[in-house]
């Protein structure tokens, strides 16, 4: 854990001033549905620095993967559409680029990981085999050379006889040595950027521990910016530098990630945090079962035309203003921007 | 809802609702056309613990540690290969036809995907209704209002009992589950990952609502998970399985802040703590958690253990009263000794680091 804390504490290298390796720019990404259009992501805008770890976190339907999936390209199209905004890899804009060239972003400058391992592996192929193709493909290795680089990605991410391992099915492997093979391969190619979508959510805790200290280690070692995608707090903590709060596809707050904890200035991160059970090792425990604190309802419908803050119906602090006119995203402190009207009176009863 | 705020631990002091002695559940493993059986699964391999009125145990670890397992056994929907189960003092274990059925009302289940255990096809109103109807507790009018006051006491409108499961969101389909198993006032919950499935925000509602039913109705929860900061929000006591085997059984606040097994102290370090100012020792284990086909010899956990000597790989140590309260199936733990800090003896071992 050592190392791990040590890296989190390690700010990126110049962040003000360095051009980001990613930027997404007031992104909108609709589904057009039988039942309507689904604005899943409406207007989102980070970025992200070299070496730097950006946690998005939101419940589900948020639209915290469908931003992942754009920056990718990953949209099915049809039904979902990049409607506008704009996504920037290294000064390079990725929305006007051509199928063939985007292709070779992915996998080669940005990689990604899934929550299922499972799903995303090849049924019939060894995993040595899956590894040495996308090196074959991206950087043009001959067919031994990108074996022994399999083999060689395999021990990086710890698992153990690799030589034996490469040459196994996936099914083969545990649910934790997927996930790490998953890594390997995205890390195969030496990516500028690494999207992590819920990478430890279907794993075990003590697996967990495992895979976020690896990750953070390659990190490290290789400067691979990440953009990881979770709805635990707890790993946010844990890993992120900055972090994003999305709700109903949209951007609700951005904080440095002591900042946010600290200081939550949108009433739904509030809520969330103090909604979330948290092991009590560090406090005194008193023995007692407190009630958790609740956030009302549920999260609204994408379909239709949200009037004033979407989380209004569901917040504490909600005034009439919020039911009828949408908070714009401001500056509050240096670094910490909110869209909520009320994020003085939420910071108050943080404090 | 309930005025106080808090509840206290104090609540298990009363009658026994739940008692289970060395229960072990092994499955046979076929191979061959003739079937024949080839070797066993170790799910559950001599587990003991008890339930009180208003208490719950929270039953934790990770995939494939049987504590699932432990759960329908004790609904006897699974058959138990060995032990004992006792409901209220009278013995379940081999119980069939009527009166399995008549006891049986008075344990109930709540799942984890609410969506898949109830039936698409009928009203929720119907299926909050049914179990009344087969046990001839209620019908008609008196059915409808009691179903009714079942659906307010979970939090769901009366206007609801007409829709079907999946007009439901996911926290309130949980609502349902639990009203259903509500319906029989049953003195025993077992609830097998009720909340995972659930988004932050409904889940801390349910939790709620759970805690709050069982001081109202002074349930009875086995309460199972892989989420420990859950278990611990819930439970009163805790009990931690590895591999079909209970290793550390005490109250929420030992676990918590002593805990003696090596696996216990291992586990609670790798949970992820909402606090970017907390900086905890952690210790990462190595590996995965080996097969309950072919079980480690003497202590399950010593492939993985830190501190592991000769003894734990040729001796199975048993579950231990170690101090009041506070069982631990550790070689290193002796009666009295505390929480003596223990010396890593494998060259290798996982680095524990402020």
């Amino acid at each position: 854990m050592s190392d791990a804390a040590e890296i989190m504490d390690t700010p990126a290298p110049d962040a003000a001033t360095e051009r980001p390796i990613i930027e997404i720019d007031d992104l909108r990404t609709y589904f057009y549905t039988r039942d309507g259009v689904v604005r899943a992501v409406d207007g989102v805008s980070f970025k992200v620095h070299r070496g730097e770890t950006v946690c998005v976190v939101g419940e589900s339907g948020c639209g915290k993967s469908v931003t992942a999936m754009s920056v990718l390209r990953l949209i099915p199209e049809p039904p979902g559409r990049i409607v506008s905004g704009a996504i920037t890899f290294d000064g390079r804009d990725l929305l006007g680029l051509r199928e063939e060239e985007m292709r070779d972003v992915r996998g080669n400058d940005i990689s990604m990981i899934f929550q299922e391992p499972m799903t995303s592996l090849n049924p019939v192929l060894t995993v040595g085999r899956q590894i040495a193709e996308s090196v074959v493909l991206h950087q043009g290795l001959g067919k031994k050379e990108a074996a022994d680089k399999a083999v060689e990605m395999l021990d990086l991410v710890g698992i153990p006889e690799p030589v034996r391992r490469a040459r196994e099915y996936p099914h083969q492997l545990s649910g934790g040595m997927r996930q790490r093979v998953m890594i390997a391969m995205a890390l195969s190619c030496n990516p500028q950027v690494l999207i992590a979508d819920e990478p430890t959510t279907a794993l075990d805790v003590t697996i967990q521990a495992q895979i976020l200290n690896l990750m953070l280690d390659l990190k490290q070692r290789l400067g691979t910016a990440i953009i990881m995608i979770t709805h635990d707090l707890g790993v946010v903590a844990e890993v992120a530098q900055r972090v994003v709060v999305m709700y109903a596809g949209r951007k609700v707050e951005e904080a440095p990630v002591e900042e946010l904890f600290a200081r939550p200035m949108h009433a739904y991160t509030y809520g969330l945090m103090g909604s979330v059970p948290r092991l009590n090792v560090a406090l005194e425990n008193t023995g007692e079962r407190e009630r958790l604190q609740e956030i009302p309802g549920t999260v609204p419908s994408l379909r239709e035309d949200i009037v004033g803050c979407a989380f209004a119906p569901r917040c504490a602090f909600a005034t009439d203003h919020c039911r009828a006119e949408r908070p714009e995203l401001e500056e509050k402190r240096p670094g910490h921007v909110v869209a909520c009207w009320e994020s003085e009176r939420v910071r108050a009863a943080h404090g | 809802m309930v005025d106080d705020m808090t509840q206290t631990a104090g609540a298990a002091t009363g009658e026994v609702v739940l008692e289970v002695k060395d229960l072990k559940k092994h499955f046979p493993i076929h191979r061959g056309i003739i079937s024949r059986v080839a070797g066993h699964v170790f799910a559950v391999d001599g587990v003991s613990f008890d339930i009180r009125k208003g208490e719950t145990l929270g039953l934790v670890g990770e995939s494939g540690c049987g504590k699932s397992t432990v759960g329908k056994t004790v609904l006897r929907l699974l058959e138990p290969t060995g032990g004992e189960i006792r409901l209220r003092g009278q013995d379940v274990t081999h119980l069939t036809g009527e009166e399995l059925r008549t006891r049986r009302r008075e344990m109930q289940m709540v799942f984890q995907d609410p969506y898949s255990s109830l039936n698409p096809r009928m009203s929720s109103g119907e299926i909050v209704g049914e179990p009344m109807e087969n046990y001839g507790l209620a019908t008609g009018k008196a059915k409808e209002d009691r179903v009714a006051a079942l659906f307010e006491r979970v939090g769901l409108r009366r206007e609801n009992m007409l829709k079907y499961p999946h007009e439901f969101s996911g926290g309130q389909r949980q609502r349902l589950g639990i009203a259903r198993a509500l319906a029989l006032n049953p003195s025993l919950i077992i609830a097998d990952e009720a909340v995972s499935a659930l988004d932050v925000s409904v889940k801390a509602q349910v939790i709620n609502l759970m805690m709050d039913l069982q001081q109202e109705f002074e349930l009875g929860y086995l309460f199972i998970s892989h989420d420990i900061a859950v278990i611990e929000h819930i439970s009163h006591r805790v009990a931690v399985m590895y591999l079909g085997k209970i290793v550390e059984l005490t109250d929420k606040d030992t676990i918590f802040r002593t805990p003696l097994h090596p696996y216990t102290e291992a586990l609670l370090s790798a949970v992820p703590i909402p606090d970017p100012q907390v900086k905890r020792e952690r210790i990462i284990l190595r590996g995965d958690v080996p097969s309950p086909i072919n079980p480690p010899t003497g202590c399950h956990f010593h492939t993985r253990c830190p501190y592991a000597v000769d003894r734990c790989r040729a001796e199975a140590p048993p579950l231990t009263e170690v101090s009041p309260g506070h069982h631990v199936a550790c070689h290193l733990r002796e009666v009295g000794a505390g929480p003596v800090k223990l010396t890593p003896t494998k060259a290798d071992a996982p680095v524990a680091a402020a």
